[in-house]
């Protein structure tokens, strides 16, 4: 059987994730292939209806990567981030789909490393739950 | 009743009553007949107050409140939704039976004008066995429940708490389903935006045509809302923890963000 | 300031819920759902939550309208009416009264339909009225009255919550009739088992206990294999059909040529479902079967009907509680239209034109001299108006420009007319072509009353006034009545014609506005004491006993060839209504199902080389649409399915206009199409 390779979306903040993954890059640091990543703005501009559009269409993980509290662009946006998102990795609990599908992290346009670790880790953990159900429901 | 013009002084009184063999919602002024009044048919008048206050621009409108409308209109009045100023609430107790069938917890309005206040409801017992579940027959239970829905906006129309003119359900971005049922995040979605409003009068599932328990998850989602940030909404006093800083400070002018 | 809710009747389908209109300073501003009502039950769907989005549109007509030079120009009701009665005198004294037709609307309310057919019958004098019941279920009101003598749904909507068993077949039940699709959930949670026979596979077949996909076309040869399969086995209620039914044994001698292999070699159902979906239906203590257009829409649709009726008496499920044979009808008063006699051969209360003695009864009541021959059908007036034989058409709120099928067809024959006379609320398709236009106040202008699927009479009242100078149906039929020279047309209320209504059609005998007003009263009600009628044919069939109809499998009037492969169906969807009239101008429901489509199975477009949203051609033997393609699995490969709501891609215009012999209802559900891209 093939070994699952899950899909993975990755919400990169403009101002710091977005620059620790170019950073990353740059220094050729190894990382797992899944991960699509998309540039916001603003980690607070990740609308939880993002996380549960992936979610229900079949994306088999998705990271929230912003600023480091007190480092945000816009001063409190990252703020809203944290309180948002573990809310709605709760609920995706609620409905049956395991909250440890959705992670969120500080990355800064510094952290290339973490940046990597985080990625790897992530892939990891989701290789562990195995493909997203939501791949398999037809409404 | 009509003491609420005289008691409370009021320009209007928003109350339910009996018309054409049915009963039904209605706004009476000063001085008009006001037929036979009723109490015991549940409507959520806080929904049916938003409406009416689209249009009644001026006086003091008095409304017959059950708890979970009192809880309801104080999300709206945080929100400049509402003006408390010219609102006179008429407590009306809920009867042991609409306790029961809310799983209400909270179930006394502040001042009792009406009816006598229940016992609280204990532990939410079908909320309870949901969360038994194991992920996967959870996933399996609400993905059957979804699966009835008709996309009638009930849920959201009857909603005390849910104001957006424009509602983000309606938008093809995030529910891009074509024709019925709507997918997971259409509920989902609905989930999140009340997150910090839901009183858990349960008006959407009594107005689900297909029975879909939204009551249960509403639940859910308050239990992490205390869980978390240990917020009850309804709350009069303190501001949604979704519109503060970590540190709890408001973050934004524009409170009545959805 | 003031904010009034008015309880009224829902103008969409035919499940009659009742909701509060929200009135702010007499304009019609919302919609509440109506917590007592017993039908609604505080539920609606998004078509009732949005009802009352297009009464203030400003498409709406506001003034009367004449054609001059070719253009329609606004003008008084004095002209516009005063032009209506010259040119109809004109027509029947050139070409005599039967070559006027009049279509009456299952729009309108029952007081308004029993004037449309007065004045087409007292003022004009012609039995030639007719409204779209023609075009839904004439079959089940021609098959049913044969098989139990009442052509109407034998049960309630209600009762639907406590079957053991629905059979669902030619219903998109979710989608066309939201609320009784929500009860036969709530039987399902109850326990009940839900069988849904339809070649798609629809919100409801998804959450079905059994769902079986037949071949468009073939109904019939299933039934029958269902009812082989029940007497084979001996499931069949010996009493029942002794007692109560004649024609058992030639019934039994033709469903013997349906067995399970052959039935799935016709209709592609595999053996053993059949006879497992047999099985739970018969075996229900309370099994009731619910249909619509996909019965009855076909050539052979009264065949159909009377199919489904021989499966409900071979099992005894008839006459009680939560069984019965269910027509759902789709329109908010098509059931009232019928019961008021705007059919060509029935008085008002189904009375036979055609009957000597309920002729007399009516010439004495209204006071004048009534034809004795019976009148033709919607389909054939248009037919009659290409041949030259029809001159003068009077449509009361019906747009046959989109409704009815082969639109090529209607246009040529509407062309050939030398008058048309439009009442409608909006500038509809047909209304374009007509040489009087007339503005009508919509059902949230008016009172009167509906008669929903379930012949429960259900009152609608008015809550603002009709835009311009818009008046409400009954007074221009009462002044078009007066003018033409007839008597009997001076009411001054909706009231006083159900008075009147109630006098001469013995299953409204019963019926008075402060009963309505009260309670929800179903007809047969024949007297003021009467509590009205739940189930149908509880002691006995209206005929005596229930006939068995034995009746064989016929392939649809047109098959598939080489250069037409699909087979194509149409229908509703969730969000629209009908020709879209109302629906396409309210803008929630137009967001939502925004542009045609047509659905085709993956495998289908595959083979086509169609992408998902790819423009495609479908094609008829009678014309052509540009559409986009909707790829979907919850249709049969080789099978296509398109709304037929939408103008911009009129699915009529590709339909076939054969018609079943006995209803002279058409073949919307089956024609032959091929798909390209476009």
């Amino acid at each position: 059987m093939n070994e699952f390779n899950p899909n993975i979306l990755a919400f990169c903040c403009n101002w710091c994730s977005y620059a620790g993954a170019d950073l990353a890059g740059v220094n050729r640091l190894q990382m797992p292939p899944n991960v699509n990543v998309v540039r916001v703005m603003c980690s607070a501009s990740v609308k939880p209806e993002y996380i549960f559009k992936a979610v229900s269409q079949g994306i088999d993980g998705v990271l929230v990567l912003g600023c480091h509290i007190g480092d945000c662009h816009y001063l409190t946006g990252n703020h809203r981030t944290a309180k948002r998102i573990p809310l709605a990795a709760r609920l995706l609990g609620k409905v049956g789909i395991d909250p440890r599908r959705v992670r969120l992290d500080w990355v800064s346009a510094a952290e290339g490393e973490k940046f990597q670790q985080v990625v790897t880790e992530f892939v990891e953990d989701v290789k562990k739950l195995g493909p997203n159900p939501m791949k398999e429901v037809r409404f | 009743m009509r003491l609420a013009f005289e008691e409370k002084g009021a320009d209007y009184l928003l109350a339910t009553r009996d018309e054409h063999g049915n009963v039904a919602p209605v706004l009476l002024k000063k001085g008009d007949e006001p037929g036979t009044l009723r109490v015991d048919v549940p409507y959520q008048m806080a929904m049916i107050l938003t409406k009416v206050n689209k249009f009644v621009k001026e006086g003091k409108i008095a409304v017959v409140a059950r708890r979970c409308d009192e809880r309801a209109i104080a999300e709206l009045v945080k929100r400049d939704l509402l003006d408390q100023s010219r609102l006179n609430l008429i407590g009306l107790a809920c009867s042991a039976e609409q306790v029961k069938e809310c799983r209400c917890t909270d179930p006394c309005p502040s001042v009792v004008d009406f009816g006598e206040c229940a016992e609280p409801s204990g532990d939410d017992a079908s909320v309870a066995r949901l969360l038994d579940m194991s992920l996967s027959d959870r996933l399996g239970f609400w993905i059957a429940q979804f699966r009835k829905c008709n996309k009638c906006f009930g849920c959201t129309l009857n909603c005390p708490v849910c104001f957006c003119d424009e509602c983000l359900l309606e938008d093809k971005t995030f529910t891009p389903e074509k024709g019925i049922p709507p997918g997971l995040a259409f509920h989902l979605i609905r989930a999140i935006h009340l997150a910090d409003k839901c009183v858990e009068c349960g008006e959407c599932e009594r107005s689900c045509p297909v029975d879909i328990p939204l009551l249960s998850l509403r639940k859910m989602v308050s239990q992490d809302m205390k869980e978390l940030f240990d917020y009850v909404s309804g709350d009069s006093e303190r501001r949604s923890p979704l519109l503060t800083t970590l540190e709890g400070d408001p973050m934004e002018d524009d409170a009545n963000v959805c | 300031m003031s904010v009034d809710h008015i309880l009224t009747t829902c103008p969409y389908c035919g499940t009659g819920c009742n909701f509060f209109l929200q009135v702010a300073n007499r304009r019609v501003v919302g919609v509440v759902p109506c917590k007592t009502d017993e039908t609604s039950k505080g539920s609606l769907c998004i078509k009732g939550y949005n009802a009352h989005a297009f009464v203030n549109h400003p498409d709406r007509l506001t003034h009367p309208m004449v054609k001059k030079g070719g253009q329609l120009t606004e003008t008084t009701w004095d002209e516009a009416i005063g032009k209506i009665v010259s040119e109809l005198k004109r027509v029947a004294s050139a070409y005599g009264t039967d070559s006027i037709m009049v279509l009456a609307s299952a729009k309108c309310t029952n007081e308004e339909n029993y004037l449309f057919q007065k004045l087409a019958r007292m003022a004009i004098g012609t039995n030639n009225v007719d409204h779209c019941a023609r075009l839904c279920h004439a079959s089940t009101v021609a098959g049913l009255l044969q098989s139990f003598g009442s052509g109407a749904m034998t049960n309630t909507i209600p009762e639907f919550e406590n079957a053991d068993c629905v059979l669902v077949t030619g219903s998109n039940t979710l989608e066309a009739h939201p609320l009784i699709g929500a009860r036969v959930l709530k039987a399902k949670e109850k326990g009940a088992k839900v069988v849904v026979v339809d070649p798609r596979d629809t919100p409801l077949s998804r959450v079905a206990t059994m769902s079986l996909r037949q071949q468009s076309g073939t109904d019939v040869a299933w039934i029958n294999g269902m009812i082989n399969v029940i007497i084979s086995e001996g499931l069949h209620d010996k009493e029942f059909v002794d007692s109560r039914t004649s024609g058992f044994d030639e019934l039994r001698e033709v469903v013997r040529g349906y067995p399970p292999e052959k039935v799935e070699e016709i209709a592609g159902i595999p053996k053993d479902d059949l006879v497992k979906a047999a099985r739970i239906y018969a075996s229900a203590e309370k099994a009731m079967i619910a249909y619509a257009m996909g019965i009855t829409q076909h050539s052979n649709g009264t065949n159909l009907v009377r199919a489904l009726a021989n499966l409900a008496m071979i099992t005894g499920n008839v006459g009680r509680e939560s069984t019965g044979v269910n027509p759902l009808r789709g329109q908010c008063n098509v059931q009232g239209a019928c019961d008021a006699g705007a059919l060509p051969n029935l008085y008002p209360g189904y009375q036979s034109v055609e009957d000597d003695e309920t002729h007399a009864k009516f010439e004495k009541a209204w006071g004048g001299k009534l034809p004795g021959k019976k009148g033709m059908t919607l389909t054939c007036a248009f037919n009659q108006a290409l041949t030259g034989d029809v001159k003068a058409m009077l449509i009361f709120g019906e747009n046959p420009m989109m409704s009815d099928p082969d639109t090529g067809h209607v246009e040529a024959a509407i062309s050939k007319l030398e008058f048309l006379a439009v009442v409608d609320i909006f500038p509809t398709e047909t209304a374009k072509l007509a040489d009087v236009v007339l503005p009508a106040a919509c059902y949230a202008e008016k009172d009167g009353t509906f008669t929903a699927t379930d012949r429960a009479i259900r009152a609608v009242r008015k809550a603002a006034d009709p835009p311009g100078d818009a008046r409400p149906d009954w007074k221009i039929a009462c002044d078009l009545g007066k003018k033409l020279g007839s008597e009997g047309f001076e009411f001054e209320s909706p009231e006083q014609i159900m008075v009147e209504m109630a006098a001469v059609a013995p299953i409204y005998g019963g019926v008075d506005y402060a009963r309505i007003e009260r309670e929800m009263v179903r007809w047969p009600c024949p007297t003021k004491d009467h509590p009205g009628t739940k189930v149908l044919h509880t002691e006995s069939f209206k005929i005596g006993k229930g006939v068995f109809a034995p009746v064989e499998h016929t392939p649809p009037a047109e098959e598939t060839s080489e250069d037409f492969p699909f087979i194509l169906t149409t229908g509703r969807n969730l969000f629209h209504f009908h020709t879209g009239t109302m629906t396409r101008r309210s803008v929630k429901l137009q967001r939502e199902a925004p542009n045609p489509y047509v659905e085709v199975n993956p495998v289908d477009a595959r083979a086509l080389g169609i992408s998902d949203d790819a423009s495609v051609r479908v094609s008829s033997r009678r014309g052509s649409i540009t559409l986009s393609a909707r790829v979907t699995p919850w249709i049969r490969p080789g099978t296509i399915f398109i709304p037929f709501h939408y103008v911009e891609a009129a699915a009529n215009r590709l339909t076939n206009n054969a018609l079943d012999p006995i209803a002279q209802i058409p073949e919307f559900k089956v024609c032959a199409a091929s798909v390209e891209k476009a």
